[in-house]
């Protein structure tokens, strides 16, 4: 009875709050405050120096009364503890949520190996945070004997910074005091409250940044409306494309290019209609689909998932021929990418796009060809080198990094590979073939099973694998090959599926894509933790994305530590000036035709068409002059800096003009009569600094930025406002403080 | 512009390490002019489709072995087709170059300076931690390079100059932390300058390199933004630009990319007039990329520079199919604008002054991959370079291989095979490590016997640090 009435109560309760939730307006969806707060590294009474002691044999249990501070130095590489307060850890945060830097007099930074972290005694808040002394990023050389600067980093935020003797005294402390304010810790990033719904406006915008191509007023208002997590729940069902701007779609062509759609003017044999040639045998209508749903799309997450997704399984218009072949296989990345990352993993196997850029459709029992074999590993899934779940490299005992796999496993994936090629049967089987016009859209198949290599395969061998033998298949012919070479197909995907290394390897990729460039093993681990609990969840995508954008490193209305975030990469440069300033058609009376390819270009980017199978930048690419990573910067020269500034020049002040010659139909241009108008109603240029300070900079501008800009500002006649915009816009857009996205 | 170099906390030019290396050589800068220029074939360049038997001395591989190795699956290069070249080293056996190397229209190819003692082959080099024989190649204990085959770590190493764990700079960067200071004084530019984008090979852990564009665009273009004029708001807004690059650098994301524009502009002022060079280059990406050198080179008097480094690309060499005209035009392209900056800098009086030398990602497969029009070849490890300007003779240089010679045993599963039992695709283990090649440039180059090892951490490892392959400069 007492059950009974308990388990009605349940019924109604969950029926009386569902009722709650649908009959309540979406703009009430609350966020939690996203701020963490600002890491507090314990200092010796009275000083700038670091609280500090060497790792006693005991925990521990209170702060040292006597510290070893000012007077003590410590010896390189040993064990030393610092202390640290104002933590409110989630469950599960340890060591690896930290870094500790440190400074030299010659400026140069080493990174500590954070190697324990314990709570000193309950309640009080303070932790022992035991690091080694020695660099763990093998960049500069040891750390020289003296004072350095040492601070601690946590979620993106950075410590107050303290000194530490490391060696034997050096340096004085009053050279680093002048440099650096030491001790005191950074003022913390007040959120403007007065904002409705999602009310914390700096982390907002920068949500924008990282979950869409970048803000626009429109999706500013949705997502106050709906909050992060409101509008995270309506993108992932949103439909994708979006109205109005379908995939291209344009036919399977022949191979060899047809005389009358060749493009050749000399050949005389004029191409009847000239964008015959660029829609079929070119990338120029994906990419101009690819901006028109970046700039003007609803389903901007499912978008930059796919794009993202893209510059991890890589193909490109350098190989790949046709529009239609790109666009079969960009429906693979953005069908998965709230999706099963083992259906992905499928679906890009047979994906004849893939096959072709990655030479498997021509891999056969007598000709292997390793390379789709070699990169699924290295490149898609797991890596050269054994990571730990937290993403960081494991290593045997002499610190030599523990390798994947070798070259014989490479072998045996490759011969068992073999044979899949176009799907050119019965249209039954094949429903896009198309006679003459090889078909690049249905998944490869087994054509002619005489290709497929029937001896035994040996798999990955890993802590926990199951099968790695695939065996052989003596004698078989025909329908049965077709059914083993399926099989083997599924066991050998499993059999990576399963390696460790996918979840923290996927993970890393994706928060790098979205959110920062050297995230926390913390970051990485809880990602990974995720992506392994939802394992066969269908939408196992949809709950890592949500995970890396709802994470606490990610969220945040100011990111402090020096290496947080990442450069804009030239796309995102692009579409976030071009989103956020009313991106119309050159003459503004439509929209823009997204012919922007020639825009990125000089930047050293060219949407679906990277240089190679690496992408246009390594995930591992050290950002010059420093120690950590930051991918984009691998696009960022001399050379493209300037290329940067001169986009961002054209952008403001011209536009993309019509040119039939570079087949732009409508051409771009931004909008600044809202800024014209703010500019003109206020004289003193304070309220335009303040828009372009919460659009563009999320509420980050510096006192010092913002009047360098201001003073541009008023240097211009108040009769000229939108010349008053245009200016500040370009020094914003061109600034670092900019192309760093933070 | 003010001079930004001493408010970038990290990267300034003259930097602690760069500081002790002019205190150490605090001898009077160099009065001539050095250069070298780094052309990485990107994606693996077919050696063994590059440098061929052509003898039929059948004491070791000749042409026949060639042959029958490739012939099969349409792979192999005729006979009368090759450029027949005799190599002292091999006991003046005749080898044969790729027929593209003495390829036209905008020159003869690098081929023609093999007679005139202006072009070296140094055969076999790889990435190596140690020396290594094939049994010591399936000896667990015996330290190999990770990222065996696999592009982006081969190529990785051989712009990082180590090969048994990853670094982040690159040794021409490392070169240049090591010489800038104490060789270059007053500088306007860095002492490298990559064509072709940011390379490993260009960054050094003190100093940074610099890149821009390839020609066709003017020097005076390539580092200059536009849109300003002389009306005061102009400037106020070229004023501003200047001045925020110097603001917000206590996010290091932020100063790195401040130092990195800040160093455009600065270089930007010291392009804005140049001289064009008198050779006509061919209009392919490499041949504008090695023109811009060539121009640069031109104007060191004005830049105030004694040695330079110089980093260009050709893509494409990954040819797992279609390699036959696939290779042709690489090779072809490669050869005439190596040969083309050859003739202007001997134009400029440099022709031994300025060494160009190539690296790759690594040799290809012995064993074709597939067959008839189609075919192609697969990644593989130790792979010939070539070396043209200040070299000593022209002639095979580098470690001997099992046989007693430079050249690898053209054998399947044989002594030099990587690959063991049927199967075997022909991946030969380099007998020369990219650090002994490497070394021998930087030596020529001024770096003293001493810093070697700064360079090249694992330089010890290796017997020969001098391949002899470079004369006096």
């Amino acid at each position: 009875m007492k059950r009974n009435f308990y388990r009605s109560f349940q019924i109604f309760a969950s029926f009386f709050f569902a009722g709650i939730f649908l009959a309540l307006p979406a703009s009430a969806q609350v966020d939690p405050n996203p701020n963490s707060p600002t890491p507090v590294l314990v200092p010796v009474a009275d000083s700038i120096y670091a609280l500090a002691v060497q790792s006693p044999a005991k925990p521990l249990r209170e702060l040292p009364s006597v510290s070893d501070g000012p007077s003590a130095a410590f010896d390189l590489n040993s064990r030393t503890v610092l202390f640290v307060k104002n933590l409110p850890l989630m469950k599960g945060e340890g060591a690896n949520a930290f870094r500790v830097y440190a400074e030299d007099a010659s400026h140069r930074i080493y990174r500590f190996p954070v190697l324990d972290l314990k709570p000193l005694y309950h309640r009080n808040g303070t932790y022992a945070l035991t690091v080694e002394l020695r660099d763990e990023l093998v960049f500069s050389d040891v750390p020289p004997a003296g004072e350095l600067v040492v601070s601690v980093a946590w979620r993106g935020l950075e410590s107050n910074k303290l000194l530490l003797t490391v060696g034997q005294k050096g340096a004085t402390a009053a050279e680093y005091a002048s440099e650096n304010s030491l001790a005191a810790a950074p003022a913390p990033m007040v959120s403007d409250l007065s904002n409705v719904g999602y009310v914390y406006s700096g982390d907002r915008n920068r949500f924008m940044q990282q979950a869409a191509f970048g803000p626009s007023p429109a999706l500013d208002i949705r997502v106050r409306r709906l909050g992060l997590r409101g509008w995270l729940a309506e993108q992932f069902e949103m439909p994708y494309p979006s109205a109005g701007n379908p995939y291209p779609a344009f036919p399977l062509r022949p191979t060899t290019l047809p005389t009358d759609c060749n493009g050749q003017i000399d050949d005389g044999l004029p191409d009847p209609d000239p964008f015959c040639y660029p829609n079929h045998y070119t990338m120029y209508p994906v990419q101009n689909w690819f901006y028109k749903e970046a700039l003007y799309g609803d389903a901007q997450l499912r978008h930059r998932v796919a794009w993202a997704l893209g510059q991890l399984w890589v193909i490109s218009g350098a190989d790949i021929q046709q529009s239609s072949h790109m666009v079969a296989y960009h429906k693979v990345l953005s069908r998965n990418a709230f999706g099963n990352w083992r259906t992905l993993m499928q679906e890009m196997a047979l994906n004849p796009g893939m096959g072709d850029y990655l030479d498997m459709r021509e891999s056969t029992r007598f000709y292997p060809n390793e390379n789709f074999a070699r990169e699924v590993l290295q490149l898609f899934n797991i890596g050269v080198m054994m990571l730990n779940q937290d993403g960081t490299v494991r290593n045997d005992g002499q610190n030599i990094p523990l390798p994947t796999y070798d070259q014989i496993v490479v072998n045996n994936f490759t011969i068992l590979f073999t044979g899949w090629n176009l799907c050119e049967a019965t249209l039954t089987q094949c429903p896009h073939r198309s006679p003459g016009s090889p078909n690049f859209i249905d998944p490869m198949i087994v054509t002619n099973p005489s290709n497929h290599d029937l001896r035994a395969k040996t798999l990955l061998a890993y802590p926990g694998s199951t099968t790695t033998n695939v065996p052989a298949c003596d004698g078989c012919t025909g329908a049965t090959v077709t059914a083993y070479a399926a099989s083997s197909l599924n066991q050998a995907l499993d059999n990576i599926y399963n390696h460790p290394n996918v979840a923290p390897f996927v993970s890393k990729f994706l928060i790098k894509q979205l959110v920062t460039g050297d995230p926390t093993p913390a970051y990485v681990g809880r990602i990974a933790a995720v992506f392994n609990a939802n394992r066969t969840n269908p939408t196992q995508l949809k709950e890592v994305i949500k995970a890396i954008l709802l994470d606490p490193e990610a969220r945040g209305d100011l990111k402090t530590e020096p290496r947080y975030g990442k450069l804009r990469e030239p796309v995102m440069l692009l579409t976030n000036l071009a989103r956020q300033f009313d991106a119309r058609s050159f003459d503004r009376t439509t929209l823009s035709d997204g012919v922007l390819t020639s825009e990125t270009n000089p930047m050293g980017q060219i949407a679906f068409a990277p240089p190679t199978v690496f992408n246009f930048y390594p995930p591992d690419f050290i950002v010059p002059g420093a120690s950590f990573n930051g991918p984009e910067f691998s696009l960022y020269t001399t050379g493209t800096a300037i290329s940067r500034i001169n986009f961002v020049n054209a952008l403001v002040f011209n536009g993309v003009p019509v040119n039939p010659d570079r087949r732009v139909t409508a051409g771009t241009s931004i909008g600044l009569s809202n800024l014209e108008a703010i500019a003109a109603a206020d004289t003193s240029g304070n309220d335009l600094m303040n828009v372009l300070n919460i659009r563009m900079m999320h509420g980050t501008m510096s006192t010092q930025m913002r009047d360098t800009i201001l003073n541009v500002v008023l240097s211009v006649p108040e009769s000229a406002p939108l010349l008053r915009a245009k200016r500040a816009v370009y020094l914003v857009a061109t600034s670092s403080q900019y192309q760093v996205q933070r | 512009m003010t001079a930004l170099g001493t408010q970038f906390r990290h990267f300034g030019l003259m930097s602690a390490l760069a500081q002790k290396a002019a205190d150490e050589n605090a001898s009077a800068p160099p009065s001539d002019y050095l250069a070298l220029v780094c052309i990485f074939m990107a994606g693996g360049n077919d050696g063994n489709n590059s440098v061929i038997p052509l003898h039929a001395d059948a004491s070791i591989s000749n042409f026949a072995t060639y042959y029958a190795l490739r012939n099969p699956y349409g792979l192999a290069i005729p006979q009368n087709n090759l450029l027949p070249v005799a190599v002292s080293r091999m006991g003046n056996l005749t080898y044969g170059l790729h027929p593209a190397f003495g390829a036209g229209p905008y020159s003869n190819g690098i081929y023609e300076l093999w007679g005139q003692n202006k072009m070296a082959v140094v055969t076999n080099v790889g990435s190596l931690v140690k020396p290594t024989t094939k049994a010591q190649m399936y000896d667990f204990f015996h330290p190999k390079p990770y990222g065996l085959y696999s592009h982006s770590d081969q190529a990785y190493q051989h712009q990082s100059g180590q090969s048994d764990r990853q670094i982040f700079s690159g040794w021409g960067g490392r070169l240049s932390d090591q010489r800038h200071a104490a060789d270059n004084p007053g500088a306007l530019v860095p002492m490298i300058t990559s064509i072709a984008g940011a390379q490993l090979f260009t960054s050094g852990q003190t100093t940074l390199p610099m890149a821009i564009a390839s020609a066709p665009s003017g020097l005076d273009q390539v580092l200059k933004p536009q849109g300003y004029d002389a009306l005061p708001d102009s400037q106020a807004q070229l004023n501003a630009l200047n001045a925020l690059r110097t603001q917000d650098l206590n996010s290091e994301l932020i100063a790195a990319a401040s130092h990195v524009s800040d160093q455009a502009i600065t270089v930007n002022n010291s392009l804005q007039s140049y001289q064009e060079i008198t050779v006509q280059f061919p209009p392919t990406g490499i041949g504008n990329q090695l023109k811009q050198v060539a121009r640069l080179i031109k104007k060191r008097t004005d830049l105030n520079v004694r040695r330079q480094i110089f980093f260009v690309q050709i893509g494409g060499f990954d040819t797992h199919r279609q390699q036959l005209s696939t290779h042709n035009v690489l090779i072809s392209q490669t050869s005439q604008a190596m040969r083309c900056f050859y003739d202007e800098m001997a134009a400029q009086g440099l022709a031994d002054k300025v060494t160009q030398f190539t690296i790759s990602d690594f040799g290809r497969t012995m064993n074709p991959a597939g067959t008839g029009v189609s075919v192609g070849s697969d990644h593989a490890w130790g792979n010939h370079q070539f070396v043209v300007g200040g070299v000593t003779a022209s002639d095979f240089y580098g470690m001997n291989a099992s046989n007693g010679t430079p050249y690898p045993v053209l054998v399947l599963d044989g002594p030099d095979d990587t690959d063991t039992g049927t199967g075997s695709r022909g991946r030969w283990i380099p007998t020369t490590a990219i650090e002994q090649y490497a070394a021998t440039l930087a030596r020529w180059f001024g770096l003293p016997d001493s810093a070697l090892p700064a360079v090249f951490p694992n330089i010890g490892n290796f017997p020969n640090t001098n391949l002899g392959f470079m004369g006096a400069p």
